[in-house]
């Protein structure tokens, strides 16, 4: 699917900021299963590209003047091609799987979702099957509803509460997978969608010995596939997240996103 | 494995088993016989009230007040002969030579584990694994640019290596400190014995951390990049930063601008190029690490990633010096270097392995059983020296995480004469050499020499009340 | 030098200079409180001193009324008075001790001692039971400082800086305290400071309470070799304000900080050196006359905003910006 996508993020401050730096991972990955026909951001100075630990493409954006607000506009367009169950295969990448099999402060497997784990896999994790089964279960368990949580809401206090959103599932997912000893990482990117949920979107990728990685929407149940366009993968939302930024004063902040995926006339 | 008896009287330092002086400390015991008993107490009292002034205290870890301590400072050198100092020597420069290689090889081609010499998950589980560094370029490919590697010495006297130390060694002010003392307190000691000197540490420093500087720089600028000072540590910071000349920088001075690290100075911002952080990885950069800390520089990996800035030591060497690491160190050399270990580990079992850990819970009373993530001294038993009840206690915490604990025999270390409340007695001593790592590899003769100051005690930890000594390498 | 090293430095030295000036004025106002005045001078000149620090609402609702002795508790030992000595002694000790590694020894030790021996007169009660020799303690003490200062440190940035804030409060302080006693009238708001006094007896209460203005400024003595005659509330306000061989005039604190801004002058200062250059300028040619004309108060409240515009500029400038 060609997606054409703008998203816009806008911070806005009660008082001037002195000094702010954001690391963006905005930028679409090209691999086998994506490519980058057009891709712009925005930004109100200098951006420094990097690629990171992970593999993605980073924008480093400091602002060392006076501010009270920041504006950052992406558009552009990708095809994403369609996946077989999911699957993503082998990367070029140096880095061990292992990297993320390591639990994080926001993926801990506790003894209630350690059990939560095993309930629903009792013989583990080693197919495709069994991710899309702990992936239903996750959905049927969490209910998607927004406002409930945050950023920093871990995945004990998701399994708790039973609501949250896709990137509480996400790290749900994570956690029950790494404590199963499976190596998995978190997905931030877009999703061509026609239903309520945002277009800014989270999911999870598992390793499997043979197979690679796979890749599974859990707050839709299914696996990914064309409608996903992959930005960064990372052990959780703090290493994947779009921006991640640092400032000094600016007294109060707030956001407001907007985002919009649309599919294009493919040649 | 080598099982060094489990409760001999030690090796000491200075007498025989016939009591006799050995051959390296004649001409100190000449010296201190002609000393009256009354000139030793002033001189004792002076170091004292001289150490209270400058300031050279630390904050003790539970200590509810937070007060400063002393730490307590023993006139009696340890010295060690130079013939000794060249094996220890010899011992340390290769085995911190493959502690770097063995860092380097984990964040590029992961070469020994490919080999099936180091599991992939004693390397890739390890919580102070770094993604972030795989196939990171650093200056010279050094990683470690100051590691302090404690020896001890035991059983018939022979040495063994207790822990590497290779994030952020502390310690060596004390080292420096101490000789001033001792050269001030004692100077015709000095004057009949042949010291090999040490005072030239800060300046070897400076040059190695001016060697690593980013391409491109003439003229590089070094800092010190410290907690404040609340941390523990803080004398020992500005006191390096001090006698090299170079500032004394907190995160808050620090600031990334278009991938490069500025100081804020009053003449403007100045580029910074090589900081030697007092830092624990996990605070370096809350724009990448832990988010909450106020300690680091927002943005500071990213241009450690892009090569413009170079931190000793390096992010992520922590792989290198936990406890379990420390089980393959001496494959590490023979791996790296083709060679066998001049220095030997301490025998270690592992109670993560099932029949290591039967033996260690058979034998914990023998034994001194350490957590594999801790530091201080903390979170370990000396079984010769514990209750039944604090036996059995943390034999259950050991059932309850095996992986955690690996458990040494008791070492008898050797001990020195100290001063105690009744006159001169033997007290056990361990040593810290710091191996500085630039072009070349280098030490300074000797290194902290930590003393256990309660009778038969093992636990020579300034935080747990220990003391320290100056240590004396003789000349040829 | 690092910025946050010499926004301690500049810190330290203004956090002293306030403490100093605070006693000066307690002193002044405590020997004026023995001479025989009616209630309502009396209150009023306490009530002047919590203006001059624009304390007074944060006194009155801590404290029922206006006594001799509240107020100085509050100014000087109340901690929840940032103002008062004690807060300013422990602040800049704090300050020194933050960057005591770019002080000498004798620096370091003159700092700490001056606030161990504070604690130890506060809790012996030195200041109720001979109040005077407190404040002279507290003016010593800070004579001793910059004593020690000036001839042990090195001549760079950081003295530069240290001076710089010395001066910079000095001026303010010295303004704002010109400010209230010129328009106290027992009690009552401000007046033209040229109204005629009336009677001998108010002649007598002039003359003690203009000699006791220049004495807090330790210029009594200044005035007599200058003027010769008798004192007059033009002449204290002209050598106050406008006379540079007056040390702790507005002109000379003024030239002392322009001189010392242009030896630490960066790429971002060159407004700041403008504006402390033009007000330099205009103490350096104005006449009392026309300062009196356009009226005392107007012009020292306009003195004061510039001053303390010029603070946060040397903030942003060189040190740590206030906002941050």
């Amino acid at each position: 699917m060609k997606q054409i996508i703008t998203h816009v993020t806008h911070y806005r401050y009660t008082a001037p900021v002195n000094y702010s730096i954001q690391t963006l991972r905005l930028t679409p990955r090209d691999d086998e299963h994506q490519r980058v026909l057009r891709w712009n951001i925005e930004a109100p100075g200098q951006l420094d590209k990097q690629v990171d630990a992970y593999g993605n493409i980073t924008h480093t954006l400091t602002l060392n003047q006076p501010h009270s607000d920041i504006e950052l506009r992406v558009s552009g367009q990708v095809l994403v091609a369609p996946l077989t169950r999911g699957v993503l295969g082998s990367e070029d990448s140096r880095l061990p799987v292992h990297a993320y099999c390591v639990p994080t402060q926001l993926t801990q497997a506790d003894e209630t979702i350690l059990a939560f784990a095993r309930s629903v896999l009792p013989n583990g994790l080693s197919t495709s099957d069994d991710i899309l089964n702990l992936a239903a279960a996750i959905h049927a368990r969490v209910a998607y509803v927004p406002g409930t949580t945050d950023v920093t809401t871990a995945a004990d206090q998701v399994l708790a509460l039973g609501l949250g959103v896709c990137q509480d599932h996400a790290h749900l997912f994570l956690a029950c997978v790494r404590g199963l000893a499976v190596p998995a990482r978190y997905v931030s990117g877009y999703l061509y969608t026609t239903a309520e949920h945002a277009a800014s979107h989270a999911w999870a990728d598992v390793w499997l010995p043979d197979v690679g990685w796979t890749s599974v929407d859990i707050t839709n149940n299914q696996f990914a596939s064309e409608c996903h366009c992959r930005l960064a993968v990372g052990r959780d939302y703090d290493s994947a997240s779009p921006v991640r930024g640092v400032r000094t004063g600016g007294g109060e902040e707030s956001m407001e996103i907007s985002v919009q995926v649309q599919a294009g006339a493919q040649r | 494995m080598k099982h060094p008896p489990a409760r001999p009287s030690a090796y000491d330092e200075m007498r025989d088993g016939e009591n006799r002086i050995r051959a390296h400390y004649q001409a100190f015991e000449r010296w201190h016989t002609e000393q009256s008993d009354e000139a030793m107490s002033v001189r004792r009292l002076e170091a004292d009230l001289s150490f209270r002034r400058v300031g050279i205290t630390f904050s003790v870890a539970g200590d509810a007040a937070g007060t400063e301590r002393l730490i307590p400072f023993d006139l009696i050198p340890r010295i060690i002969p130079a013939d000794e100092w060249r094996l220890l020597e010899a011992g340390l420069k290769q085995r911190v030579r493959a502690l770097n290689l063995f860092i380097r090889d984990i964040y590029h081609g992961h070469d020994i584990v490919r080999a099936g010499i180091v599991p992939a998950e004693q390397v890739f589980l390890n919580a102070q694994y770094r993604p972030e560094m795989q196939d990171v370029a650093v200056a010279e490919d050094i990683y470690c640019h100051i590691a302090g590697v404690d020896i001890v010495r035991a059983g018939a006297g022979e040495f063994y290596v207790l822990e590497d130390n290779l994030r952020v060694p502390s310690g060596v002010s004390y080292m420096l400190e101490n000789r001033k003392m001792s050269m001030r307190l004692m100077p015709d000691a000095f004057g009949r014995i042949k010291v090999e000197p040490v005072a030239h540490y800060p300046d070897l420093l400076l040059d190695n951390l001016r060697e690593v500087a980013p391409h491109g720089g003439d003229d590089p600028t070094v800092v010190v990049l410290t907690p404040g000072m609340y941390n523990s540590a803080y004398f020992e910071h500005a006191f390096l930063a001090q006698q090299m000349g170079v500032e004394l920088v907190e995160g808050q001075d620090l600031f990334v601008e278009q991938n490069t690290v500025y100081m804020r100075t009053t003449r403007g911002p100045r580029k910074v190029d090589v900081i030697y952080r007092r830092l624990d990885d996990d605070f370096l950069d809350p724009l990448a690490f832990r988010a909450d800390s106020a300690l680091g520089v927002p943005g500071l990996l990213s241009v450690y990633r892009a090569g413009r800035v170079t931190l000793a030591n390096a992010i992520g060497t922590g792989i290198a010096d936990d406890k379990s690491t420390y089980l393959y160190v001496p494959d590490m050399i023979r791996f790296y270097l083709g060679e066998e270990p001049l220095l030997s580990n301490v025998p270690t079992w592992r109670c993560g392995r099932p029949d290591e850990l039967s033996h260690v819970l058979a034998n914990m009373h023998e034994l001194v059983v350490k957590e594999v993530h801790g530091a201080g001294g903390y979170g370990m038993l000396v079984g010769p020296s514990a209750s039944r009840a604090d036996v059995e206690a943390f034999k259950d915490r050991v059932r309850a995480n095996p992986a955690n604990y690996i458990a040494q025999p008791t070492l008898a270390l050797s001990t020195t004469p100290t001063y105690v409340e009744s006159g001169i007695a033997p007290r056990h001593v361990d040593l810290r050499p710091y191996v500085l790592c630039g072009k070349e590899i280098r030490t300074v003769p000797g290194g902290l020499c930590r003393v256990a100051l309660t009778e038969g005690s093992l636990v020579v930890n300034s935080s747990q009340g220990g003391g320290t000594k100056d240590t004396w390498v003789l000349e040829d | 030098m690092l910025s946050r090293t010499a926004d301690n430095l500049f810190w330290m030295c203004r956090y002293t200079e306030r403490a100093e000036n605070t006693a000066r004025m307690l002193d002044v106002n405590l020997q004026m409180s023995l001479l025989p005045q009616d209630t309502q001078t009396r209150e009023g000149s306490w009530l002047g001193v919590l203006r001059i620090s624009e304390l007074q609402g944060l006194y009155q609702s801590k404290y029922a009324s206006i006594s001799p002795h509240d107020v100085l508790q509050y100014m000087v030992r109340d901690p929840a008075n940032s103002s008062s000595i004690y807060s300013c002694m422990r602040a800049a000790r704090e300050n020194a001790r933050a960057v005591r590694g770019s002080l000498t020894t004798e620096v370091w030790e003159t700092y700490n001692t001056t606030w161990l021996e504070l604690l130890k007169h506060l809790h012996t009660g030195l200041l109720e039971r001979n109040p005077g020799e407190f404040f002279e303690w507290v003016k010593f003490r800070s004579h001793l400082a910059r004593g020690v200062t000036i001839a042990t440190m090195l001549e760079d940035e950081a003295l530069y800086f240290m001076r710089i804030g010395m001066h910079l409060e000095r001026a303010d302080n010295t303004a704002r305290m010109l400010d209230v006693k010129f328009h106290e009238r027992g009690g009552a708001g401000t007046q033209d400071s040229r109204a005629e006094p009336a009677g001998a007896a108010a002649v007598q209460s002039e003359f003690y309470r203009w000699s006791a203005l220049l004495s807090s400024v330790s210029g009594l003595e200044i005035y007599r070799k200058v003027y010769r005659d008798v004192i007059t509330p033009d002449r204290v306000a002209e050598l106050l304000i406008l006379h540079g061989d007056m040390p702790r005039s507005l002109l000379a604190s003024m030239r002392a900080m322009a001189d010392d801004l242009a030896r630490v002058s960066n790429q971002r200062s060159t407004e700041t050196e403008r504006r402390a250059g033009m007000l330099c300028a205009e103490l350096q040619y104005g006449r009392v006359e026309d300062i009196l004309a356009s009226g005392l108060h107007r012009y020292l409240d306009r003195f004061l905003d510039r001053i303390n515009d010029l603070g946060n500029r040397i903030s942003q400038d060189f040190l740590v910006p206030l906002s941050a």
